[in-house]
């Protein structure tokens, strides 16, 4: 849709000490796409998130987010920038002295500027839309489960509106079912709310189920990116092991004539 | 009005009312935008809304045109030309409107029932303490049957924390409570001539009382606070149920060893807390007082009875039992939330303070009574 991707990142470079996390990685993502960053452990996924966010400077290369190079920007265009993106961590990192309702307020206090008036009933649309019950406001962090906290995550990754959310395995954890229908909320936030998405993932059922494109990490840089059904052909002994396991659960369960 | 009207204004032809909607809807500009809904005079009759200029809509700007339209009696009787990823926003809230109506406030509690909440609380506390009391007890009853169950290593590397390493900050401490001591007694005692009297408040006063509670403190803000957080944290990454999987006893690996080492610790603290106020005293007195480092030991010698030095170390001994229980028990009881540890250490070091200052009062009268 626009001529400008929304994630651009250009030969990143990492090195943790003698260790090379990431030699020369670029990819870019487009308006509107859900696209999922693979890899073994250790191969670097949650830092290059962590970088193109302007969390972790990488050593080499450069990131643009929005059209904005994050590791050149000023302060107030990071700033600027912040209000643009939501990021899920991976267990949810919502402040636990706060109830669900007040930490997604933080967000629309701090920046926005809401009407008072408006600011109850904002807080409880975006509950709403995360996809938990009106009930769930009132509560502590530590009195959800687990599902349940990474809803309210999101519910406070969307509190400002952003065009890009970032999320770190997002479904570990999880039972299938739920996982299931937090892929369906991911679906349901690019589909009509338009976001672009970027989600750190293992989970072979996201990735066959919601995930527009692909994108794997491997010795430090991108071996594959593409469609989901295109990356399976890809020969790479970590990735046709990947997909392996998935090809021996459904055998015998095709054979049974569904 | 300006504004307003490139935001949003009303058409009527005939009965049939349109508001156009235009430009940049979104939460950036939310307080503007509500501000224009509220300046257009919203019929409360079925409305067509028409999006057409409409450039940016997102959901916080599609609430706010919700609400307004809801709150002037209106309803949407069409929406028109709306871009399709307009509608679907439009749609999701739309959706959940209803679910989004009621407010979920959270329950206020008026003073009565907060007194009481607070009141149960104690109660379960203290009720859990003596549970926990009574299970270390159990406990050391299974060590002194099976004196091999005692975990020496353990033991020592806890001493080693909760003694050795205090040495330094008790000697400071009490070694500076000696000096003020001293200072103060000499600066009444002088006016009277009783300048060697003054060895004598001090060497009491700190063996019997200051030394003692001093060094509690000290110790109930080191290591009875250091009891809780090690172990909450280990409640909290499932250490302490993979010791009971394992077979292992909690108590008998964490909560004896702490115990048995602090009560040991906390007399031979007190004692160092004891020789080192005399030494602060002693400093002072020479030049202040005109006592010399000869004449004051010997009045320590002669104007000591020893039980007041046994009071202080028994006293310290049992000191050592609260602290020890109380920062435990605090650190087992974390229920599993990252912000529960740092509450109940908190916790810890004031209920170890309270308690050792109440043991204390308590100690006062009942020497007192037994003529010590």
């Amino acid at each position: 849709m626009n001529a400008v991707p929304v994630i651009e990142v250009n030969s990143i470079a990492t090195r943790f000490g003698a260790q090379v996390v990431h030699d020369g990685v670029s990819f870019s993502v487009p308006r509107g796409q859900i696209a999922a960053l693979i890899g073994g452990s250790g191969s670097g996924k949650s830092v290059l998130v962590r970088e193109i966010i302007g969390l972790r400077r990488p050593d080499a290369g450069s990131v643009r987010l929005l059209g904005i190079d994050v590791w050149s920007a000023s302060e107030e265009q990071l700033m600027a920038l912040r209000r643009r993106f939501g990021m899920l961590f991976q267990d949810g990192a919502l402040f636990s002295s706060l109830t669900v309702a007040q930490n997604v307020a933080t967000p629309l206090i701090e920046h926005a500027g809401v009407p008072p008036h408006l600011l109850g009933p904002l807080v409880r649309l975006r509950i709403a839309l995360a996809g938990l019950p009106a009930e769930a406001g009132a509560k502590m962090p530590s009195e959800l489960s687990g599902g349940m906290r990474k809803r309210a995550a999101v519910a406070r990754a969307l509190a400002l509106e952003p065009e890009v959310l970032f999320l770190d395995e997002p479904t570990s954890g999880l039972d299938p079912i739920t996982a299931r229908a937090f892929d369906r909320l991911l679906r349901f936030l690019c589909d009509d709310l338009g976001l672009t998405i970027l989600v750190v993932t293992h989970d072979l059922d996201t990735l066959l189920g919601i995930v527009d494109r692909t994108i794997v990490l491997a010795d430090g840089k991108v071996i594959a990116d593409g469609p989901v059904k295109e990356i399976m052909r890809v020969d790479d002994p970590w990735l046709q092991s990947y997909f392996r396991v998935r090809t021996m659960l459904e055998g015998p369960e095709n054979n049974r004539g569904t | 009005m300006s504004a307003a009207a490139r935001d949003c204004w009303l058409q009527r032809e005939g009965g049939q009312a349109t508001l156009f909607v235009s430009g940049e809807w979104h939460l950036s500009r939310i307080a503007e935008i509500d501000a224009a809904l509220a300046g257009v005079n919203l019929p409360a009759s079925p409305l067509t809304i028409d999006g057409a200029a409409l450039t940016r809509l997102d959901t916080a700007a599609a609430l706010a045109l919700l609400r307004r339209v809801a709150g002037a009696g209106a309803s949407i009787g069409r929406l028109a030309n709306f871009s399709n990823s307009h509608m679907r926003v439009i749609e999701a809230v739309l959706g959940r409107l209803e679910a989004i109506a009621g407010e979920t406030r959270p329950r206020f509690h008026g003073a009565l029932a907060v007194i009481g909440m607070h009141v149960l609380d104690f109660r379960d506390l203290m009720r859990g303490h003596l549970d926990f009391f009574g299970r270390t007890a159990a406990a050391l009853g299974d060590i002194a049957l099976r004196p091999s169950a005692l975990r020496l290593k353990e033991l020592a590397s806890q001493f080693h924390h909760v003694c050795t390493e205090a040495i330094p900050v008790v000697v400071l401490v009490t070694f500076l409570i000696g000096v003020v001591l001293a200072y103060l007694f000499g600066l009444q005692a002088e006016k009277y001539g009783a300048n060697i009297f003054v060895v004598d408040g001090v060497a009491i006063g700190t063996t019997r009382e200051l030394s003692p509670i001093i060094v509690a403190v000290i110790v109930a803000g080191r290591s009875g606070a250091a009891f809780t957080a090690q172990l909450g944290t280990m409640v909290l990454t499932e250490e302490i149920d993979a010791i009971r999987t394992l077979g292992l006893s909690p108590m008998q690996v964490l909560v004896i060893p702490r115990l048995l080492a602090l009560v040991v610790a906390l007399p031979l603290l007190v004692f160092v807390g004891d020789v080192s106020s005399l030494a602060g005293a002693m400093t002072v007195a020479n030049p202040l007082l005109d006592i010399t480092p000869t004449t004051f030991i010997e009045r320590v010698h002669s104007g000591l009875r020893l039980e007041h030095v046994i009071v202080g170390l028994t006293k310290a001994a049992v000191f050592a039992v609260f602290i020890a229980i109380i920062g435990c028990r605090m650190g087992m009881a974390v229920s599993r939330d990252s912000r529960a540890i740092g509450i109940s250490t908190t916790s810890t070091v004031v209920q170890c303070i309270v308690s050792v200052i109440l043991l204390d009062a308590f100690f006062a009268i009942v020497f007192q009574e037994l003529g010590y």
